[in-house]
């Protein structure tokens, strides 16, 4: 079990001038500014659950995690996993973690990726017959045998991020912290490593905890969401109340005729939002309110549109939802 | 069209000034050391023949530690290209590609940058420490006070001598960055780049200390140019004459080298292997 | 924990990563060479003009120098990675690895990279001081011997102690590379007979950075049989093993600074 007490993380930056003036300013002041990164954070996670930890860009939501794993030693407050703070006991906690960071891999860059599981398995003491059993799950169901003996820096980002994956595997962790996996990966990867997620969760009842810009990541996976804004959070509970809150927000993006003028054509029937800016139109409307078939009907047939895109809503977008309703209920 | 490299100008300097406690730090142990190299020195005259007012290889005593002194001072602020390690970034990250495609020189980036550090370095440091330097030393009597028309034409070509020390250091930093398309050592071709210049530009020890061959060809080498020469010449113990005669050399390698840092552009262009997926 | 084992692996990964690229490890390997034969050079050229330097002559000044190469190299073998450290990876957030292990960071550090070319460093210090000592007089004896052997051992134990210390700020300050550095080129200076020194510069190699307690030191004793190499020995040992204790200490206060990148 995770736990979230309290939690805060404060970073001083030096105050810089602007400009090049300041910056000589700067050398012989010393003022520092300090950001609060994470303020004041407190939630729980449960043993077995999936957990979608949302926000939008600088939220706070890596510096959590990494204060979750015990990269960062928080400024108050603290974090413990199973009643231990990770920061300061590693030795206890880390064979119970696994992380996958999708920026960067925690793998050898130059060397075969059997190497590095090889020095992965001395650090964790993982036992000759552990480790092969680990290895064949991992073979099944990330397939990565294929290139088990090809040096990571030659591997793709699809190849990578399952390699780093399995290596976060290896030692058969209770946790797992996943910092933006799918990240750069085309839709048939992303699948891959939602299954594998899936299966580790069903199979061995890994606690999971996914940090995203992705919703179909959490909508596949999370049956809870916290959500984190400005390093505080503004929502902690299961994901159908939000996707029911703000409804199937949908956004068609269509090429037109330039020259077609949108009070020309006939309305809609229905609720949409409906934007013209030279060859592109946007519509915008609740799918759970209005049919999407109806939509691209009307797109194609009254619209003439020649192509078209459709888009989920964005995590921006229900960050921005959640904040407004908080500011309208006070 | 100069315009575009201004950026890079200005970026190099506020890195330098974000730097600050790294800079200051740094200067005092750099000043701590160039003391140790004097007491060496003096430990030298003391022990040589005819005692410590001795002349060897032309240099007193006083001629050598003030000599110690202001080449240190002068790597201290000429020398903060970060260069190589920037190409070897390029190639180990990929990212040289960027710069490929851009209407700017790769090249000139790298000029610029470093252009842009050393006069930050200049004024926050140089210019100040050169100056006391040079008069504390006038009153202990280590520097004969000249006359202030040829201390004016001196600082004048030393300054010369500074910024053609400071874009031959580039250029050469340029060449052994280039080198890392070739292996991905880094670190051997800076260590080896580092030791040839400390060596050979009179930074260790003046070049007049070595052996009577070797004497004649580092002097030739544009190394020389990297330390020894602009020093010297802001000293005056260079006239008219072999301060030109320097800086033309210094002006000549740099033309030399600039040629061959473009013909080994075009070659190691053709090389680019860019890593990972 | 098999801390032993878990070395050797991770020693055996780093030799493979290295030989990946194999022309990168000869140049390398010849460039640190030639850098020490550069300052050799330099020293030779410079006291070629006189007899001797404050009594010892070119021989016994060569024996200095050969003689520092032997801990400072030891110490270049294992510990190198610290640079790294110091330089770039706390600034780049490259540490974080490091944290997820149930392994001390510091081990993995000494882990991560073992350099050959200190065996280079170490052949080169070993023949200077064959050579030179075919002219010189000195006391060789039980004593003088093991002075040597523990100058060499834990002489380089101090070296890697200073470098985790001042590697260790990097947490607190995001580059320290330049300081350590610095503090670094401090060996140079144990290389020479202190007495060319004044009081403050002796007090500094002996007391503060400590390099002059293991180089110059024991290799006086050798020579003239300035002190007692039992004492002596015993001395290094002491401050070894405070150095030791003192940058464990700092290292484990400086890493919970540590702040990484991105938010």
């Amino acid at each position: 079990m995770i736990e979230l007490i309290h939690l805060t993380k404060e970073f001083k930056k030096p105050i810089r001038g602007k400009g090049l003036s300041g910056m000589i300013k700067t050398l012989f002041s010393r003022k520092y500014e300090v950001i609060e990164a994470v303020k004041d954070v407190s939630f729980t996670i449960n043993e077995g659950e999936i957990v979608g930890y949302i926000g939008s860009n600088g939220a706070g939501k890596s510096t959590t995690i990494k204060m979750m794993c015990g990269i960062l030693t928080p400024t108050k407050g603290k974090v413990l996993i199973d009643g231990v703070e990770p920061y300061l006991k590693r030795k206890q906690v880390a064979p119970k973690i696994g992380v996958v960071f999708g920026q960067k891999t925690q793998l050898w860059w130059d060397i075969p990726l059997i190497e590095s599981f090889k020095v992965l398995k001395e650090i964790y003491q993982i036992s000759d017959e552990d480790y092969e059993e680990r290895l064949h799950f991992l073979f099944e169901v990330l397939s990565i045998d294929k290139f088990l003996s090809q040096p990571v820096r030659t591997l793709s980002l699809g190849q990578r991020m399952r390699a780093d994956l399995a290596a976060s595997l290896l030692h058969n962790p209770q946790i797992l912290f996943l910092d933006e996996p799918t990240i750069g990966l085309d839709v048939l990867a992303k699948q891959k490593i939602r299954e594998a997620i899936k299966l580790m969760n069903a199979k061995y009842k890994t606690t999971v905890i996914l940090t995203t810009h992705d919703m179909n990541d959490i909508e596949d996976l999370c049956s809870s969401v916290v959500m984190i804004e400005k390093g505080s959070i503004i929502y902690d509970g299961p994901l159908i109340n939000i996707k029911h809150k703000f409804g199937n927000i949908k956004t068609l993006v269509l090429s037109v005729d330039p020259q077609l003028n949108l009070d020309d054509v006939a309305k809609f029937k229905g609720n949409i939002e409906i934007k013209k800016e030279e060859d592109r139109v946007e519509i915008r409307f609740d799918a759970d309110k209005v049919k999407l078939e109806n939509v691209i009907n009307y797109a194609f047939a009254t619209l003439k549109a020649t192509d078209m895109k459709v888009n989920d809503i964005s995590i921006e977008t229900v960050v921005k939802k959640i904040l407004s309703e908080q500011e309208k209920s006070k | 069209m100069l315009k575009r490299y201004k950026p890079f100008l200005r970026a190099n300097a506020m890195d330098l000034l974000a730097y600050r406690f790294n800079m200051i730090v740094w200067l005092l142990v750099t000043l701590l050391q160039a003391a140790t190299l004097v007491f060496l020195w003096v430990s030298v005259y003391r022990s040589a023949p005819g005692g410590i007012d001795a002349v060897i290889n032309g240099f007193t005593y006083k001629e050598v530690i003030v000599y110690t002194v202001f080449t240190t001072i002068f790597t201290f602020v000429t020398f903060n290209s970060e260069t190589l390690w920037l190409i070897n970034s390029d190639i180990r990250k990929g990212t040289i590609g960027n710069y490929l495609i851009k209407p700017i020189s790769y090249r000139g980036k790298f000029i610029a940058s470093s252009l842009g550090g050393y006069l930050t370095m200049m004024v926050m440091f140089g210019l100040p420490l050169f100056t006391i330097s040079y008069v504390v030393f006038g009153l202990v009597g280590f520097i004969a006070i000249p006359t202030w028309y040829d201390l004016v034409f001196h600082v004048f070509l030393f300054l010369i001598g500074q910024t053609l020390a400071v874009l031959l250091n580039d250029v050469i930093s340029y060449i052994f960055g280039l080198l890392c398309f070739y292996t991905s050592s880094g670190w051997g071709l800076n260590q080896l780049r580092a030791t040839l210049i400390s060596f050979l530009s009179g930074t260790l020890l003046p070049l007049a200390f070595f052996p009577p061959v070797f004497k004649t060809i580092v002097n030739l080498l544009p190394f020389a140019g990297l330390s020894q020469n602009p020093v010297l010449i802001l000293l005056m113990k260079y006239d008219y004459l072999m301060s030109l005669k320097v800086l033309g050399l210094a002006l000549g390698w740099l033309i030399i080298l600039e040629l061959f840092a473009k013909l080994l552009f075009r070659h190691a262009i053709k090389k680019i292997t860019v890593q990972g997926g | 924990m098999n801390y032993i084992k878990l070395y050797f692996t991770c020693i055996k990964r780093s030799i493979i990563s290295r030989l990946e690229y194999k022309k990168d490890l000869f140049i390398a390997s010849f460039s640190f060479l030639f850098s020490n034969l550069c300052a050799l050079l330099s020293i030779f050229f410079i006291l070629q003009a006189i007899p001797s330097l404050e009594g010892y002559s070119l021989w016994e000044i060569g024996f200095f120098y050969g003689f520092s190469m032997i801990p400072i190299s030891l110490d270049h073998l294992f510990s190198d990675e610290f640079w790294l450290v110091a330089y770039r990876r706390v600034k780049e957030g490259d540490m974080d690895m490091y944290f997820l292990r149930p392994v001390p960071v510091m081990f993995q550090v000494f882990a991560e990279n073992f350099q050959p070319e200190g065996f280079g460093e170490m052949i080169l210090g070993t023949a200077l001081i064959v050579v030179c000592s075919f002219n010189i007089t000195f006391a060789l004896s039980f004593g003088t011997i093991l002075m040597m052997v523990v100058a060499s051992i834990f002489g380089a134990i101090i070296i890697t102690s200073l470098k985790i210390i001042f590697a260790s700020f990097a947490f607190v300050f995001k580059s320290s590379g330049p300081l350590l550095q610095i503090i670094y080129n401090f060996t140079n200076y144990a290389k020479y007979p202190l007495k060319i020194y004044p009081e403050f510069i002796r007090f500094i190699l002996i007391f503060l950075l400590p390099f002059g307690l293991f180089i110059s030191l024991p290799v006086d004793t050798l020579l003239r049989g300035t002190y007692n190499p039992y004492l002596l020995s015993v001395g290094i040992v002491v401050v070894a093993s405070l150095f030791f204790a003192l940058a464990v200490r700092i290292w484990t206060l400086c890493i919970q600074k540590y702040e990484s990148t991105g938010s």
